[in-house]
């Protein structure tokens, strides 16, 4: 290696190296940030937060807590006692589930995960609903929560039974 | 933008803020310290909110948002009393 070669070298190792040529930028120039700068900026992420809660507070007055309209399912002798049967309500794209838990007892839950939304199953063996991806699971005859991640407890879906046919009136948030 | 300081044409840096009063750099950092506890619980109270909202629970939506407007109101008048203790210095 030249003596030349061996110059460059240790000049680009130095402050004033050729990197200081290509990025010719300073720590001095660097905008010192105040702790009292931070506490303003914090406050105003604060105003921030508080103005996502109050819109969220906002949206809950003009949110519809029912949805859907008279949709008929199945008749109900063809879901037999301990059975579900697995419909869409009350778009074509929300999934949902009808269990006969009794005689003549029918419920409908979305089966929606209320977590991630995963589609909830009705295991008879364990009499629960549950999602298959965390591990969440429903009871059955209230749609509560009753293990897992599952935050909220899932829609119900209003039923009415008219000559022999189950129908879906609304889904219920709670 | 930058003025370089080493080579030709250089200048000096521009000199370091004054050093706050005693007992002033306490309080900022107290206030500093606040600051961030309320607003990881602002934060809590934002994803609660989301809850209780997709849960359809209106009052404690809206009981989620006063709260975290009186933690606001709170910052801004810490603020304030920062502002007056330093001017009354």
């Amino acid at each position: 290696m030249s003596t030349n070669e061996n110059d460059e070298i240790l000049s680009n190792r130095t402050s004033e190296g050729r990197w200081h040529v290509e990025f010719p930028f300073e720590w001095d120039a660097d905008d010192l940030v105040s702790r009292r700068q931070l506490l303003r900026w914090s406050v105003w992420a604060s105003g921030a937060l508080f103005a996502s809660t109050g819109i969220l507070a906002a949206l809950s007055f003009t949110r519809d807590r029912r949805r859907g309209s008279l949709a008929a399912i199945v008749k109900a002798s063809e879901v037999p006692v301990g059975e579900a049967h697995y419909f869409s309500y009350p778009g074509p794209e929300d999934q949902a589930v009808l269990l006969h838990l009794r005689e003549g007892r029918f419920v409908a839950f979305s089966n929606k995960c209320t977590h991630l939304s995963c589609a909830v199953y009705w295991s008879k063996e364990r009499g629960r609903l549950i999602c298959p991806c965390h591990e969440g699971v429903f009871h059955p005859e209230t749609g509560d929560v009753l293990a897992g991640p599952p935050p909220r407890p899932l829609p119900k879906i209003e039923l009415r039974e008219e000559d022999g046919t189950l129908y879906a009136v609304s889904e219920t948030l709670t | 933008m930058t003025s370089p300081i080493h080579g030709a044409g250089a200048t000096a840096p521009t000199a370091p803020p004054a050093a706050p009063p005693p007992g002033h750099l306490g309080l900022v950092m107290l206030g500093l310290s606040m600051g961030i506890v309320l607003m990881a619980i602002q934060l809590w109270l934002l994803t609660l909110a989301f809850n209780l909202y997709l849960l359809g629970d209106r009052k404690g939506t809206v009981v989620a948002a006063i709260v975290s407007g009186l933690v606001f109101l709170g910052g801004l008048a810490m603020l304030r009393v920062l502002r007056w203790t330093s001017q009354r210095r």
